[in-house]
């Protein structure tokens, strides 16, 4: 609870800063010191100190997990600000407003880690997504960020309304909003209760960009401003899914043998769309976004199987996962456009850049030693561990194979390209931060127990 | 026959006739000011089954905010342009078969209606009324009604972002 006011009220700090603070630089700083003090806030909390004693009439639960979670959100959006704050200023006039609207969106990912109750629920997706279609089509003179703000909008709309009318259903069946298994397993027999879970089941799957509800993403993410983009598709992506399993673990296993092929259905189709759609694209940003649907496929996995792993999973793979793609687009950021063509002989240029990058595109293939083969592993495991879906785990590995193969294209084509002197200019402390979040990959992906010994 | 009784007879021709003109009328302009019509109509017959909020926000919203809505884009079209297109005898069919189609189903669902010989409820059921309404909200709802106001006023930022210059 305390980073959630912490949040709102650094929200509405941040919209009127701009008239006390000139310089833009000045609201950065203030946007990063706004950030340490909510996660201190919320480390406090979970450690038992509340700034304010509010009953919230059992529709948010505080546990463990959701403070865990909420903990990497805001260290993660604090690596965001660090690594592509300054970009934001290339958009538009309005900094601090972004800075404003992202802070909106951390409330409404506090409110998606936290709720137990379906209002809550709602309320936190829409709190997230609305400030996500405006930053979307914040480069107002862009025609793409337009249409990519526009399509979001009306596509992210209709299935806000999908989900309310699930929400209808769940509420006319079982009498509650509460989100727990007692109020579904009196009405297990009802066929509205069914329908309902299946509405929100594929509301939920568009918001996490699954197949067949991720058209949307390819657009939207090569539309949005970089920056945006980076952020998007990382954290708040992170968020649903934190929604998403959290609604289902709760509420719906009485009735998992229901859903559980439908989600495991989805899972193969996004892992194939995602990955096959991905080796042929020649713009490194559509790649990535291709590549988080793909990812997207994998971090399901924690639907099929409720247990250790896939809990321990979840979380490093939203580590992992985040901090590699916000790692490539800050680079990304930098260059004049996404074509791949941009990456040849980098490591001539920024050998550091080019091996942190390596780095992340290795996690983010999984090969061994870093984060994102761990991940992989737990979220196999976990399913594993269930004891169905075999075919799923080998269709999994085969696709992750070949995902190998488009991340491993930039890689060729940073070290064994000539360039045509196109360099791009970065600060030494970026070098430095970019090595540092490197290094993270690896000592996760050798030593997990040292991200996962807080989730006690 | 009561006074209630009366009212209600008189609302139910009233909501049918402007139902029906809004289908006949030529002018789209007179369509939406007969549907206009048929929203007070609708919020008298709340206000006769005790639900006065229903009333209330029926009338804001859909004679409010939604019809402007839908008078902007009849301004945004050229009305003298289109002329009515001569539509072929298997279309017309088939809007018939649709429109019985949906009359089967509300037929089906209003014969099985609890209470058909109740034609209002002016007393009782207070559920409607905007002071249950408050209460709950000010009370059992009091966290996601302030968590809402987050919401608007992202969506408000929003607006002024896009917006401006």
């Amino acid at each position: 609870m305390n980073a959630l006011i912490v949040t709102a009220v650094l929200g509405v700090m941040m919209m009127f800063s701009s008239i006390v603070l000139k310089r833009n630089s000045a609201i950065r700083m203030l946007a990063i010191v706004g950030l340490l003090f909510t996660f201190i806030a919320n480390v406090l909390d979970s450690s038992g100190v509340h700034f304010f004693s509010i009953n919230i009439k059992g529709m948010m639960h505080f546990d463990q997990f959701a403070y865990f979670f909420i903990s990497i959100s805001i260290f993660c959006t604090f690596i965001f600000f660090l690594l592509s704050a300054k970009e934001m200023e290339r958009i538009g006039v309005n900094y601090s407003e972004y800075f404003a609207l992202i802070f909106f969106i951390l409330c409404g990912i506090i409110l998606v880690a936290s709720f137990t109750s379906l209002l809550i629920l709602f309320l936190g997706i829409e709190i997230i997504s609305i400030p996500l279609y405006i930053l979307t089509g914040s480069d107002k003179k862009n025609l793409k960020s337009n249409e990519a703000s526009l399509k979001y909008f009306l596509l992210g709309a209709f299935s806000t309304g999908i989900m309310l009318m699930g929400i209808a259903l769940f509420y006319g069946s079982t009498g509650s909003f509460s989100v727990e298994n007692s109020v579904v397993i009196a009405a297990t027999t009802s066929p509205m209760l069914l329908i309902g879970i299946l509405l929100l089941l594929f509301s939920m799957s568009f918001k996490v960009s699954a197949a067949p509800f991720h058209f949307w993403a390819p657009d939207v993410y090569d539309g949005a401003p970089t920056v945006f983009t980076s952020f998007m598709a990382t954290i708040v992506k992170a968020a649903a899914f934190i929604a998403f399993i959290r609604l289902f673990s709760l509420a719906f296993t009485p009735l998992q043998d229901r859903w559980q092929l439908i989600v495991a259905v989805i899972i193969a189709l996004t892992l194939f769309v995602g990955n096959i759609t991905a080796v042929f694209q020649q713009s490194v940003k559509r790649m990535l976004a291709y590549s988080s649907i793909a990812q997207s496929g994998f971090m399901l996995m924690a639907l099929l199987a409720f247990n250790t792993f896939s809990v321990e999973g979840i979380l490093l793979y939203i580590v992992a996962y985040s901090i590699s793609t916000m790692g490539i687009f800050s680079v990304l950021v930098k260059m004049k456009d996404s074509s791949l063509e941009e990456f040849n002989g980098f490591a001539k240029h920024q050998p550091v850049l080019a091996v942190a990058l390596t780095v992340f595109l290795l996690s983010l293939a999984g090969i061994p030693l870093t984060a994102g083969f761990l991940s992989k592993f737990y979220m196999l495991k976990a399913v594993m561990h269930s004891g169905n879906f075999l075919w799923l785990i080998i269709f999994a590995v085969l696709m992750a194979a070949v995902s190998v193969y488009y991340y491993f294209r930039i890689i060729q084509v940073m070290f064994f390209k000539e360039s045509d002197s196109n360099t791009i200019i970065v600060s030494t402390s970026f070098k430095w931060l970019l090595s540092a979040l490197a290094i993270i990959i690896i000592v996760l992906g050798v030593y997990p127990q040292l991200l996962l010994q807080f989730l006690v | 026959m009561g006074v209630t009784a009366i009212l209600f007879w008189i609302l139910s021709s009233l909501a049918l006739l402007s139902a029906i003109m809004i289908v006949v009328s030529k002018n789209p302009v007179h369509s939406v000011l007969w549907l206009i019509l048929v929203f007070f109509a609708i919020s008298g017959h709340y206000l006769l089954l005790n639900a006065q909020f229903l009333a209330i926000v029926n009338i804001i919203v859909y004679a409010g905010a939604i019809m402007v809505l839908f008078l902007y884009v009849l301004m945004l079209i050229d009305l003298k342009k289109i002329v009515d297109p001569q539509r072929s005898l298997w279309i017309k069919l088939v809007g018939v078969a649709t429109g019985c189609c949906l009359l089967l189903v509300l037929i089906a669902a209003l014969s099985k209606a609890d209470q058909t010989t109740a034609l209002t409820q002016t007393i009782g059921g207070n559920i409607g009324l905007v002071e249950n309404l408050g209460k709950i909200l000010f009370s059992e709802y009091l966290v996601p009604f302030e968590i809402s106001s987050i919401l608007f006023l992202s969506a408000m930022v929003g607006a002024v972002v896009i917006g401006k210059k």
